[in-house]
């Protein structure tokens, strides 16, 4: 008991000497998930239920998930149909000139300033 | 910043599927904790190809940002590629083009063949902090997580390049990964540095990060390194290195990862910039990390403040602070360097007189006398954000 007191004073003393010291340490900690399997979650995000929402699950799912969608800011239907139109000149998606304005729709709709 | 469940039982889409999330301080802002291999849960941005953020927390947890926290950017659909590419008797690197005598390699080869060094530089997406800019702009919407510092070891890519014999008439060096996109009209991700560049000593083939092995999600087994250089040049499961005659002109250099041709990178808000160029050096930056956005601390008593400070490589010379929004400043102590291309420590006691509202930022300036402008600037792609960001406490 007397000594955990002592300890203790020494630790207070040591406080009062040197009390303002960055106590975050250089080096961080070991990576104990490290020998994880290599396996990636894979649920997914699916979007707002209504009127074109099958197209967008149709060509966009392809090559990514629809938090590329949901994430973004409310963009307006210019800016919607940039992103669209990029995904085809740009990325190659196998959209006809008749698909987009379906798309930018529903995006406009439920992810943008309509 | 980050809310339980029970919290964010508003938020509409990832209930369900997610234990966790968190509201990042933007429109849109709301995203799962997500746990991947080798990985804590992290900020999910998006899940395939896979984008996580590091929880701003993390940047007070260590010096060196942990491998199991480090920030995760794939541009391609097939990522990050299947272990079994992966392995020692599968993965090779090969270097060709305009070489004399063009190399495979094993990563047992190159760590064998060539002398293996070591550098502490700061990896940071070119769109961190992105979600901030005013106007929106379209792309990754980042917090401040998508940056981090770790002790890189590997072989030079000099060195490397120096053993395939690089023709004298070299002008451009191509890094390609073994990620792949769905469709084969997508844009392979390449990405191409000055042959100049692709000589400097500090750039690594990198197989280790802090101490480990590069966790799958930061590229295993190999990694390119260019210090100083936003991470976009910094290509995971990099596998072919490709010595180039001309300018390569693929989608990642341009139209991709450009902007504006200004000193500052930046342009009037919602313009569009006359001419662009590729982005390369990463600018000032610093941030307060030992209080967050809204904190408490106590009234007339002494609160040490933390944070990081970091830029290209020149070095940080000074962190100056404020408690009153930018109208008194005075200097920070600098921490120990790791050397000039990591995260530098800066501490400063803080006895708020009175109880109150007190906005705190940091400002760093750096050895060219380089610093971070008071309001943000801004680019069409939000690039390089890098202005002072205030942190708001109340004293009680």
């Amino acid at each position: 008991m007397k000594t955990k007191t002592h300890f203790f004073s020494l630790f207070l003393g040591l406080l009062l000497i040197e009390p303002l010291r960055s106590q975050v340490p250089v080096e961080p900690k070991k990576n104990v998930f490290a020998g994880d399997d290599w396996k990636l979650p894979t649920a997914q995000l699916a979007l707002k239920a209504a009127p074109g929402a099958e197209q967008i699950n149709a060509n966009c799912v392809l090559c990514h998930s629809l938090d590329y969608v949901s994430t973004q800011p409310l963009l307006t239907r210019a800016q919607w149909t940039a992103g669209v139109e990029k995904m085809k000149t740009r990325f190659g998606a196998p959209l006809t000139t008749n698909q987009i304005p379906a798309l930018v729709e529903y995006l406009t709709l439920n992810y943008g300033k309509p | 910043m980050a809310r339980s469940a029970a919290l964010a039982a508003s938020a509409p889409w990832w209930r369900g599927w997610a234990e966790e999330t968190v509201e990042l301080p933007f429109a849109q802002g709301g995203r799962p904790l997500v746990k991947y291999p080798q990985k804590r849960p992290l900020i999910r941005l998006t899940a395939r190809p896979p984008q996580l953020e590091t929880p701003f927390s993390v940047f007070n947890e260590s010096l060196l940002t942990p491998n199991d926290a480090f920030f995760v950017r794939y541009h391609l659909t097939n990522s990050p590629p299947p272990a079994e590419k992966l392995q020692a008797d599968t993965f090779r690197l090969a270097v060709k083009g305009n070489v004399a005598a063009p190399l495979n390699l094993s990563v047992e080869e190159l760590r064998t063949r060539f002398e293996n060094v070591e550098t502490v530089a700061v990896l940071q997406c070119s769109g961190n902090s992105r979600g901030f800019f005013e106007p929106r702009v379209g792309g990754g919407q980042l917090g401040h997580g998508a940056m981090g510092c770790a002790r890189w070891r590997g072989v030079r890519l000099a060195d490397v390049l120096q053993a395939a014999g690089l023709g004298a008439s070299a002008k451009q060096v191509l890094f390609n990964g073994l990620d792949t996109p769905f469709l084969p009209a997508t844009p392979d991700f390449i990405k191409a540095i000055e042959a100049d560049l692709a000589l400097n000593p500090e750039l690594l083939l990198a197989f280790e990060m802090n101490g480990e092995a590069l966790p799958w999600l930061n590229g295993f087994p190999l990694r390119l390194v260019v210090p100083g250089y936003f991470g976009t040049y910094w290509l995971k499961q990099v596998n072919e290195i490709t010595v180039m005659d001309a300018e390569y002109k693929g989608f990642w250099m341009n139209p991709g990862y450009r902007i504006p041709d200004d000193p500052c990178a930046a342009i009037a808000p919602g313009t569009t910039p006359k001419r662009t160029i590729p982005i390369t050096r990463m600018n000032v930056r610093s941030f307060i990390t030992s209080l967050a956005e809204g904190s408490t601390v106590k009234a007339a008593t002494t609160t040490l403040v933390r944070g990081i400070a970091f830029d290209d490589g020149q070095g940080i010379r000074e962190v100056l602070f404020s408690t009153d929004g930018g109208r008194n400043w005075r200097a920070a102590e600098l921490g120990q360097s790791l050397g000039n291309y990591a995260f530098r420590e800066w501490t400063i006691p803080w006895d708020p007189p009175k109880a109150g509202r007190y906005a705190l930022m940091a400002r760093a300036t750096n050895r060219l006398g380089q610093s971070q402008p008071l309001e943000p600037l801004w680019n069409p792609a939000g690039y390089m954000r890098n202005c002072v960001e205030p942190v708001n406490v109340s004293a009680t």
